[in-house]
């Protein structure tokens, strides 16, 4: 045990015996082990052409996953309706899943063809959500439950062949936080808020939609409030869109609700007090995360900024955030740029 | 230093080549990742997970969530050891989160890329025989905190040994009701800190090699406040690493050479512990103020070249936040004499010794000064006394507002009662 001058063993290098395969647990009764088996999709599986009561949906400003594509879907069972609510997670019956597919295009990729390489429920029990993750086959005929996650290759043209990550059930809470129970994130007024190409052809706003399938419980004339598209200049400013932004990939965790809490950053798009914020305020326990620097956010000075220096990271010790991404955001970090540099 | 050189001798660890503390276990790593995973995420309330004997390699944080009266068990420290060498995914090497009564014992954990142990929200907590450490050379690419219960209450900490916290080795934040004794805390920054939490108990510990021993700390912006804080039955020595935090953290403020420090945190009593050879300073008080102007002035300067457009509400921040120091009672500690090497790494070393040469104080408050420091009637407002009783120590108030101008020793107003 006498310690040399050699420098630390690099991590990849470390040689240990693998685990077995093989591991039989049997998940019944979370949920299905096959995902056709819940009848979310007629045809061919991987077409994701939604079946009765599937209905598809999708959000103004996503969460970046390593330029992965989505699609999402809501199966409501049959004669249940969504309650409104102008600024929280709609209220959803129970029964309800939402369906989150995730997949690269052929023209995404090199050496590879595009496919989906993973669907996430979560289901509405009596008294609680949970999320189930479900990991595609090669052949792309069946998605299997496998609770412990797992990870993929994937070469993205252009970029960089990065591991993939599909997240373990106990990482699905790590972002699907509030006041301690887990909540979906996506479904809200603001972030449903646009128009979606119908089957028809026809660009109807997608909340209109659920409302006049009867399926969501709304006046026809509620006004919805609406949250800029990050990358779309014309949904609104650098402030509302960078907003926009940090609330879908940071303040599921930084709201006071959220499991970040502790840090006292708090960056919901209707937080304005400057210290919660991050604006000149110290970190807490930032660790290496703190990149030397003294603030979360300097006003004028993004390159002085510990929030824009752990959107750049890929470590795991200071990336933010901490899970879902296995490279940085660039055009994502290029808007936060934009907007500490209009800080004053 | 007779102390240091056996404690080289009975922990079987050497100091590296250049003088800086390394901690090299042999290790022959398994991976049961998969399988620990499964029975981590379906444990059923009221069960115990066994780990087994062995050195277990880790790519993804462990987490337990929303949990009741587990029981996380290994068969000993340095036989069940949990590696997160490699890990991949996840800052936290084990992380539990908004669960009731969770016991974890009996077991090492290593190398998480941030917090080696970090719980969350969870009322009941026991960390027992636990050891955490950073193996290699002490640095600051080590993980931040080795175990560290955030938004906690009714929390228990005992008979842990913990080393090479690039933070702080026990880090109890934001929590309530908690008790820290019969611990081994050394080569971290901070060995043990209380920050922004209440009724804390922090007794029978051995703090020492690391760069301040304890550490008692509120922060403005947060989500609790701390009080009610003892500190006593502790022995707190040789606590003269370098300061290896990486500089923006609030630690980094911390000189080497601090035994016990009370940063802006009111109703603290500190007694019969046993100081020796902190060789900067045995106890100080500080206000906020002070300990953020150093850390300004360490970490990156920041061009404030502000142009145009977006402004926030411009409040103060934290309202609420009393950066001073107050209703302090130091009794019946024992202190070494004082080092004849005085410790010139820090600015405070330095500014000991260019004012007292070798009869430095072993006690200092900085003596930055509330608006209410005195009353109407021009008595001290009681919760800014600092108490301090004790025999042939010498203490100081060093003025740190005017440039360490009126710096006065042993003066009248520290002679009071709480």
């Amino acid at each position: 045990m006498i310690s040399g001058c050699q420098p630390n063993q690099s991590a990849s290098n470390i040689l240990f015996e693998e685990e077995e395969v093989g591991l039989a647990v049997n998940n019944e009764d979370l949920g299905h082990k096959n995902l056709s088996a819940y009848g979310f999709f007629t045809g061919i599986l991987a077409d994701l052409v939604p079946a009765k009561n599937v209905y598809p949906y999708e959000l103004n400003t996503p969460l970046f996953s390593d330029y992965a594509q989505k699609k999402r879907f809501i199966y409501l069972p049959e004669g249940s309706i969504i309650e409104y609510h102008p600024t929280q997670v709609f209220d959803f019956p129970v029964g309800t899943i939402l369906i989150k597919n995730f997949y690269y295009k052929d023209a995404q990729l090199t050496d590879q063809k595009g496919g989906i390489i993973e669907t996430r429920l979560l289901i509405k029990k009596a008294d609680e959500w949970q999320g189930l993750p479900y990991i595609w086959n090669k052949e792309q005929t069946e998605a299997v439950l496998e609770i412990t996650g797992g990870s993929r290759v994937v070469s993205l043209l252009g970029k960089q062949s990065i591991n993939y990550q599909i997240p373990n059930m106990g990482q699905c809470k790590d972002c699907h936080q509030m006041n301690g129970t887990l909540q979906p994130i996506g479904p809200t007024a603001g972030q449903m808020n646009r128009n979606y190409l119908d089957d028809g052809g026809r660009l109807i706003n997608q909340l209109r939609r659920l409302s006049r399938l009867g399926l969501l419980s709304i006046s026809e004339k509620e006004i919805f409030p609406k949250i800029s598209v990050w990358n779309d200049p014309a949904s609104g400013s650098i402030d509302e869109r960078a907003r926009a932004y940090l609330e879908m990939n940071c303040a599921h965790c930084h709201r006071r609700e959220g499991s970040a809490k502790n840090s006292g950053l708090y960056l919901m798009s209707s937080n304005h007090d400057r210290l919660e914020l991050g604006i000149m305020k110290t970190p807490v326990a930032a660790g290496n995360g703190s990149g030397q620097l003294a603030y979360d956010i300097v006003p004028g000075d993004p390159d002085g900024s510990i929030m824009l220096y752990r959107m750049n990271s890929t470590e795991p010790a200071v990336m933010m955030p901490e899970l879902g991404r296995k490279m940085v955001h660039k055009e994502g970090v290029a808007l936060i740029r934009s907007w500490i540099a209009s800080l004053k | 230093m007779i102390r240091y050189d056996f404690l080289m001798v009975i922990l079987g660890i050497m100091l590296g080549c250049d003088g800086v503390p390394s901690h090299d276990p042999d290790r022959n790593y398994k991976s049961i990742e998969k399988a620990l995973l499964s029975k981590f995420i379906l444990a059923k309330d009221s069960s115990v997970i066994q780990l087994e004997e062995g050195h277990f390699i880790f790519k993804n944080s462990l987490i337990l969530d929303n949990k009741k009266h587990i029981i996380l068990r290994g068969r000993g420290i340095d036989k069940t050891v949990l590696s997160f060498k490699i890990q991949e995914n996840g800052a936290e090497g084990l992380k539990i989160t908004n669960s009731e009564n969770i016991v974890l014992q009996d077991f090492t954990i290593e190398d998480a890329a941030g917090d080696n142990i970090k719980v969350t929200d969870t009322k009941g907590v026991i960390f027992r025989r636990v050891k955490s450490a950073w193996t290699g050379q002490v640095n600051e690419e080590n993980g931040a905190y080795a175990i560290y219960p955030v938004l906690c209450t009714n929390v228990l900490i005992e008979e842990c040994e913990v080393l090479g916290a690039s933070d702080a080795g026990i880090y109890v934040g934001q929590s309530k009701d908690v008790i820290i004794r019969n611990n081994k805390v050394y080569w971290n920054v901070a060995g043990i800190e209380s920050e922004n939490s209440e009724n804390v108990a922090i007794y029978n510990n051995q703090a020492y090699n690391n760069t301040g021993g304890i550490l008692v700390f509120d922060l403005p912006g947060l989500t609790r406040y701390g009080r009610k804080i003892k500190v006593y039955n502790n022995e707190v020595y040789d606590n003269n690493l370098m300061n290896f935090a990486p500089p923006g953290n609030i630690v980094g403020a911390v000189p080497s050479g601090t035994g016990i420090m009370v940063l802006a945190t009111r109703e603290v009593e500190i007694y019969k512990n046993k100081l020796e050879n902190n060789n900067t300073i045995e106890v100080a008080a500080v206000s906020y103020a002070l300990i953020e102007a150093i850390n300004d002035q360490k970490s990156q300067k920041s061009n404030n070249s502000a142009s145009s457009a977006q402004t926030y509400d411009d409040e103060l921040p934290d309202p609420y936040y009393n950066p001073y120091p107050g209703a302090i009672y130091i009794h019946d500690n024992t202190y070494g004499d004082v080092s004849l090497f005085p410790n010139l790494s820090n600015d405070f070393g330095r500014l000991f010794f260019w004012k007292f040469g070798f009869d430095r104080p072993q006690i200092i408050w900085d003596g930055m000064e509330s608006e209410n420091y005195l009353l109407s009637n021009g008595s001290l407002n009681p919760d800014y006394k600092i108490c301090i009783k004790e025999v042939g120590v010498k203490t100081a108030i060093l003025d740190a507002d005017n440039d360490f101008e009126d710096l006065v020793t042993d003066p009248e107003s520290f002679n009071c009662e709480i």
